[in-house]
């Protein structure tokens, strides 16, 4: 099978079974409408005692920001980190070896596969309660950009997450590393704070990290801005953190082959 | 009692076996804890005060947050897997020991990641929050009044896994007390409100109790408590009922 195939099988045979499990669909649902309700209720209690107007942003662009960025995240396994690196401290990643497709690919597009019902499944739940709450969003227009905005957050943070659980081929633990990087997505990558909220020199630097593609480009796009740039610097994101994720996975396999697993 | 002090001694050493990895995960944790207060300074920097709550009051509620999850989630570190070993058959070696199975499972092991959150929950009030002897006396009851309502809120949501068959009530209920216990409750009407205060009572494990470190109010104080109590009540029988649905998995060395 050639290895593009073997990508796509895998991202597809991913997305029918995140699809078949209702019952974990249903749970991640429950916990992302409990978290958005209350995070945009702050927001929104937050812009009326500021006059209506926060950053720029009023109340339904804020819910609607909160509802995307949290989709985004929320849709990818957050400890995905620690779960590679304790496949590799196994061994499992060494039985993957064998296989004639790569082990980064192949784990990648399982997890962009098993991703995108998910986040689409928990956008859709939050676009009815941000409308429900606060009203529809504010410039519908982008949303045609926001849905595809989302594949691409999932992607880049899911290339990300492989980037930074490859240091498991060396120190063996990688189980402290992924508190570290959801808190940097969480600020730096605006996930509970639109960066336009952050002080200047904070938001300048979060707006050059990876992790404004992986939650601040969606949300800003769903919350009523027309900014086509925003996914093109996702791909661009997407393209970096691709090769330095291929480039770290080449080199810790390399180490296993040589001193084992 | 002998038995459940031996239980705790021997977590104890568990977890201070490796104490290059002890100060690394309790380092790590408190970045991460550090972060949130970030998150909340940055907040009120923008927006000023809202609902009484400002910069001080928030780092406050951390502190009282981050204090009982350290103590629930670090030092009885299985009340948060209750639902995790109820599917998976893991309470077997509890069962056939002469001990009260919960209290033995809860201080079974001791999570040295979360550890890191008492550390910084007592540093951050003892270097940011002013504190006063009253106001220390203060921090301390309500942290253990807040510790229980937390550890009896993840016994009572794991141990309904005897009954639904599935964990994720358990994870479900860990990660929504801790997200929802971080915001200041007073923005909140309506709906959100009630819930806060009732079904998931985050409410009451940091906003009440900062709020009564900051100001002591007998209505409250005793609201927080008798939450605890009720709490603790409900969490025992759902457990002691659910060991009677319990399945085993024939696992003997993860309790």
């Amino acid at each position: 099978m050639m290895p593009g195939r073997a990508y796509t099988v895998a991202l597809r045979g991913a997305a029918h079974r995140s699809v078949l499990d209702g019952g974990g669909l249903v749970v991640a649902i429950g916990f992302y409408v409990v978290i958005v309700g209350t995070l945009s209720g702050l927001w929104r209690v937050a812009v009326d005692a500021n006059g209506g107007d926060l950053g720029g942003y009023t109340a339904i662009a804020l819910t609607w920001y909160v509802i995307t960025s949290e989709a985004a995240i929320v849709s990818v396994n957050a400890r995905h980190i620690e779960e590679i690196g304790t496949d590799i401290a196994l061994g499992t990643v060494a039985v993957e070896l064998l296989r004639p497709a790569s082990v980064l690919g192949i784990r990648v597009a399982t997890e962009v596969g098993r991703g995108i019902p998910r986040v689409a499944a928990l956008w859709g739940s939050g676009a009815l309660l941000a409308t429900v709450l606060s009203g529809a969003p504010p410039n519908p227009a982008t949303l045609v950009l926001a849905a595809p905005s989302l594949v691409l957050a999932i992607t880049a943070n899911l290339l990300a997450q492989h980037a930074v659980a490859a240091i498991a081929f060396w120190i063996r633990d990688a189980g402290s590393v992924w508190f570290l990087y959801m808190k940097a997505v969480f600020i730096l990558g605006g996930m509970i704070i639109p960066l336009e909220l952050l002080p200047d020199w904070l938001e300048h630097i979060s707006m050059l990290s990876p992790f404004a593609a992986m939650a601040y480009a969606p949300a800003r796009l769903a919350s009523g801005h027309w900014e086509p740039v925003l996914i093109a610097t996702q791909l661009v994101w997407i393209g970096g953190l691709a090769v330095a994720a291929h480039l770290a996975f080449r080199a810790g396999e390399r180490r296993l082959q040589v001193v084992g697993g | 009692m002998r038995a459940l002090r031996a239980t705790a001694r021997n977590a104890f050493a568990e977890a201070a076996a490796k104490p290059a990895a002890l100060a690394m995960q309790m380092t790590v944790m408190m970045i991460n804890d550090f972060a949130w207060v970030i998150f909340w300074v940055l907040f009120f920097d923008r927006v000023g005060t809202l609902g009484g709550w400002d910069r001080d009051s928030i780092i406050v509620l951390q502190a009282v947050l981050t204090t009982a999850g350290g103590l629930s989630l670090g030092l009885l570190a299985n009340g948060r897997r209750i639902g995790v070993m109820a599917v998976g058959g893991d309470l077997d070696a509890v069962l056939a020991l002469p001990v009260p199975p919960l209290p033995f499972v809860l201080l079974r092991r001791i999570e040295p990641v979360n550890l890191g959150d008492l550390a910084f929950g007592v540093t951050l009030f003892l270097v940011a929050c002013h504190p006063t002897p009253v106001g220390t006396v203060t921090f301390v009851l309500v942290s253990l009044a807040s510790t229980t309502l937390l550890t009896a809120f993840l016994v009572l949501t794991g141990a309904l896994a005897f009954f639904i068959g599935r964990s994720e009530s358990g994870e479900l209920g860990f990660h929504s007390m801790l997200l929802l216990g971080a915001y200041p409750v007073d923005l909140f009407a309506g709906a959100i409100r009630v819930m806060l205060f009732t079904v998931i009572p985050a409410a009451m494990i940091a906003a009440v109790p900062a709020g009564l470190v900051g100001e002591f109010d007998a209505g409250r104080a005793l609201a927080l408590a008798i939450a605890a109590a009720v709490f603790t009540v409900a969490a025992t029988v759902t457990f002691t009922l659910g060991l009677r649905r319990y399945t085993s998995g024939s696992v003997w060395t993860r309790a």
